[in-house]
Formats: structure tokens, sequence, C-alpha cells
């Protein structure tokens, strides 16, 4: 026979069943799991319910009279956002540069700037928000800290990847010329990624004041505030006016920015 | 005068300079020739010292500089000016902020860091530019202009350095041949003015003929030929093109990781 040297082909039967004991397990671990969660049908059904009635509730939307404090509430976030980006910005550019390899040409140092870096972006700005609102007190204070401390490891490494990504030739071109290292950065570097720095900050401050209406909620002021206050006293009318308004304000926020990113581009 | 005194450059395992000892008077110009690989441009980057050799010294006027550091090391790169195949310019930064560059070596750093340039420094910039027939693109970006003009930018920031010497790297090997022509003059003409020499790796044989004084060869890390372009027989360029006179195509890449 032609292939009586070759590897015989194993059974299938063995690893059909050991596939069906598998899914059998998986579909036990799963029924086991709601259970423990306590997902029945009967609290679906009831939870389903009471959403139907908050959503009608919500019809029609009113801003209760309170129009001015909550244009003012939604600057609020907006100024949170504005100032919680800025600072990260301020923090995370020269610190995109200490943690570029091209830069800081020290392997030590960059493993661990990079896995500091990973260490404080794995903890999430909701956290930072509830310590900070604890340290500083109710109010955007704590807000504007936590959205700065959540994005600037996140920018940072983002900042040294495109510095890292950058023409080496002006760099060399500086260098020949008798520049220092702070001048390969300033001739050289910075002008190159200064577009891509704008770029993402402005995507930055796009993502934070979607996020800062979730700092509200925790007591870092501004819309948030505004609507977990109405959710509480189950005001839902009130609370669909601020979401569809939060929401308006967030699209144009979003299209603004990308025109002036892409006008950076 | 710039003497070479038994330098070598090794990449690893690759030698890409072997033992070369070179002298260069003012006013010589020196076309550093052979195929690609051969170690022209690691010979140019370590008069400068962006590579730094693995023996031998580098002597300015009896003077080595292989021990320079810091701000010594910077004047000297001041003072040895070098242009790229790729130019090397920034390309955002206006034309004008681009040949300032060529003084930032000898200027208090914060100055210069806030791009601060002296009115003096700014007019010189403006004359070296409009030497080069240049001036009318000083506030343009860089990156705007074609690539013979961005080389002669190039030449400017050089000039600006008011530089006892000019190192040329493969200069026009990414222009078309009109442009090439404009810039190989407008070196010769900056070079002549001062009196300074040059020393300029070229590809093309016919113009190392035309305009260098001098010409040396180079194969194998090694120079095998150095003289006037009337003494440079058909055998002998036979001899500096001829398939195996590259010791190892990873010099090439050496040179351009290098550079990276």
């Amino acid at each position: 026979m032609m292939n009586q040297d070759a590897t015989p082909l194993p059974s299938p039967l063995p690893g059909l069943a050991l596939r069906g004991l598998l899914t059998l397990g998986g579909i036990a671990a799963l029924i086991a799991m709601m259970v423990d969660l306590g997902i029945s049908p009967v609290a679906l059904a009831g939870g389903f319910t009471k959403l139907g009635v908050f959503l009608l509730a919500m019809f029609p939307p009113s801003d209760g009279g309170d129009l001015p404090r909550i244009l003012k509430s939604l600057l609020e976030t907006l100024a949170m956002a504005l100032a919680g980006t800025t600072l990260a910005v301020l923090v995370a550019a020269p610190l995109g540069f200490l943690g570029a390899r091209t830069v800081v040409g020290q392997p030590a140092f960059h493993f661990l700037f990079r896995r500091m870096l990973d260490f404080f972006r794995g903890v999430p700005v909701l956290v930072w928000a509830l310590i900070f609102v604890a340290a500083f007190g109710l109010g955007p204070f704590g807000g504007v800290i936590a959205l700065a401390v959540a994005d600037i490891p996140s920018l940072s490494k983002l900042f040294a990847e495109a510095i890292e990504n950058c023409d080496r030739g002006p760099v060399e071109g500086t260098r020949a010329a008798g520049g220092s290292r702070l001048h390969e950065i300033r001739f050289a570097l910075a002008p190159q990624v200064a577009p891509i720095l704008a770029s993402q900050s402005l995507y930055y401050l796009e993502s934070n004041f979607r996020n800062a209406a979730v700092l509200g909620i925790v007591g870092a002021g501004g819309i948030g505030f505004e609507l977990e206050e109405r959710i509480r006293i189950f005001a839902f009318d009130e609370v669909a006016f601020i979401v569809l308004l939060y929401m308006v304000a967030v699209a144009l926020l979003d299209s603004l920015s990308r025109r002036l990113r892409s006008a950076l581009a | 005068m710039l003497e070479l005194r038994n330098i070598s450059k090794s990449f690893g395992e690759t030698i890409a300079v072997d033992g070369v000892s070179l002298t260069v008077a003012r006013g010589e110009m020196v076309g550093v020739i052979g195929r690609s690989g051969s170690g022209k441009s690691t010979l140019l980057r370590l008069i400068n010292r962006l590579a730094e050799p693995t023996s031998g010294e580098v002597l300015w006027d009896g003077e080595g500089v292989s021990r320079l550091k810091r701000r010594d090391l910077r004047k000297w790169r001041r003072r040895c000016a070098m242009i790229f195949q790729q130019f090397n310019l920034s390309p955002r930064l206006d034309v004008i902020t681009n040949v300032l560059i060529g003084v930032v070596a000898e200027r208090p750093l914060a100055m210069t860091l806030m791009k601060f340039f002296p009115a003096s420094d700014r007019a010189d910039a403006i004359r070296e530019l409009d030497a080069l027939d240049m001036g009318q693109t000083a506030f343009q970006r860089a990156g705007t202009l074609s690539g013979g003009q961005q080389q002669r930018v190039a030449i400017a920031r050089a000039m600006m350095q008011k530089p006892d010497m000019i190192l040329a790297d493969e200069p026009v090997a990414s222009l078309d041949p009109g442009n090439a022509e404009v810039v190989m003059k407008a070196l010769q003409a900056a070079a002549g003015a001062r009196g300074i020499p040059v020393l300029v790796s070229l590809h093309s044989l016919d113009l190392a003929r035309r305009y260098c004084t001098r010409i040396v060869a180079m194969s194998k890390g090694r120079i095998i030929f150095d003289g006037s372009p009337s003494e440079l027989s058909a055998e002998i360029v036979d001899r500096i093109y001829s398939a195996g006179a590259n010791r190892n195509p990873a010099v090439h890449l050496a040179e351009v990781g290098a550079a990276a």
C-alpha cells in the first residue's frame, strides 16, 4: 500500500465524545452561574416592566422649569472636560518624550517607565473620581483631577509611540549641525508630533466630555449631578430632557473636534 | 587640515571602514566613490562622529577630536557641516528656521529653544539663502519645496554653521540630473568662496570627475585609489565597480541602520 508508512489517523470517536462532554459541562456551568447571580425569568420580566414604566414617564421630556441651571451644569461639565484634558496633555507631553525609546535610550528605564504607565492605565476613571472626590470634597475640582490622572498614562503612551515613529532624518540633521538633545526635540521631533498630539488630545476631549457625566453621578458636579438628583426622585421627564440635551451637546463637540482633527491631518 | 589616522569602524562582525588614513587640505574638493557598502558613508560619519570609530583617530590641525564631549563635540560638529542624501530638514518648520539651526551650537540654549534668534543671525540666514537663490522661500515650510530646493536650503544651513569643512553624503543621489548639477555647483561655489575643503561621496563617476579636484575610491572599507580625476584610468574604474569589489552587502545595511 502506498501510505502504509504514514501516521495512522486517530479514530474520530474519542474526540467527538470529549467535545460532547465539554459542551454539556459548559451549559451546566452557565446555568449554575445564572442561578448564583439570581438571573431568573421572573426577575427579568419584573425589571423590564419597571423599565417600561420609566420609559413612559419620560414622555414628554420637560426641563422642569430649571433650564438655566441645567445649561449651567452642562457648561460646567464641558469646562471639567476641557480643564481635565488640558492638564493631562500638559503632563503627558513631556512624559511622552521621556517614554520614547528614541529620545531616552536606556532600555531598563524605558521598560520600567512603560510598565508604570501600564499599571496606572489599569485604574478606571471612576475609581480615580471616587478617590479624588473623597480627597478634595464634592464638586468639579475632584472630577477635573480624576479625568487628568486617568488620561495621563494612556496619552503619554500614545505620545511616546508617535515620537518613536518620527522620521529620524531631521533629528540627524539637527545633531550634525551641532544641536543638543533638546534641540533635536525642539526642532526635529516636536514639529513632527505636534499635529498628532493635537489630534489625539481633541479625541480625548470628546471622550472626557462623555465621561464627565458619569463623574457627576459620584459627586464631581456638572450635568451628572443634575441627572443623579432627578433619577433618585423618579423625575424621568426631566431625566429624558437632560439626556437629550446632553446627546446634542456631545454630537456638537464631536463634529467640531472631528473637523479640527481633519484640518490638522 | 583634516587628517584621518588608520581609522576603522565595525558593526558587529562586519567591517565598514578598514584602517583608512587620509589627509585633506584647504580648498580641496574630494570625491569619495565606490559601490554601495564600500564604506563611503561610514567614513564621512566618522569625521563628525555621528558614528564612533572602533579604532584610529580623526585630527584637525593636529588635534584629535575623538575625546570631545557634549558642548565641545557639538561645536566640532558645527565646524564640519554635513549635507545628507535626504536633506534632513525639518519639513514642518519654515526655511529660515531650518537655516538658523546652523547656529544653535554657538547660542545660549534657552534662547534657541524658544526659537529666538538675534536679528543679525536672521539677516545672515537670509543672506545665505539669497546666495543660493532661495531667499524668496524663507518663510515657506521646508516640506513644501522640491528636492533640489530642499538640498539648497540644507547647503544654506551648512554655510550658516560657518564650517571649516563640508561633508556631503550622496548629496545628489535622490535628485534628477538637472537639479544634481545645480546642487553640485552650489556646493562647489559655497565651499570655494570660503576656501574650505569638501568631502563628497558620489554615486556618479561623471559628477565626481567634473566637480572634484581629487578622487578617493573605496572598496571593502579600504582606499584603493587616491589621485586626480585625470589619473583615474578605465582599468582602475573597472576594479572599483567590478563584481566582488564589495566586501559584504551587510555593510550597507549597517550604515543605513546607523543612520536610523
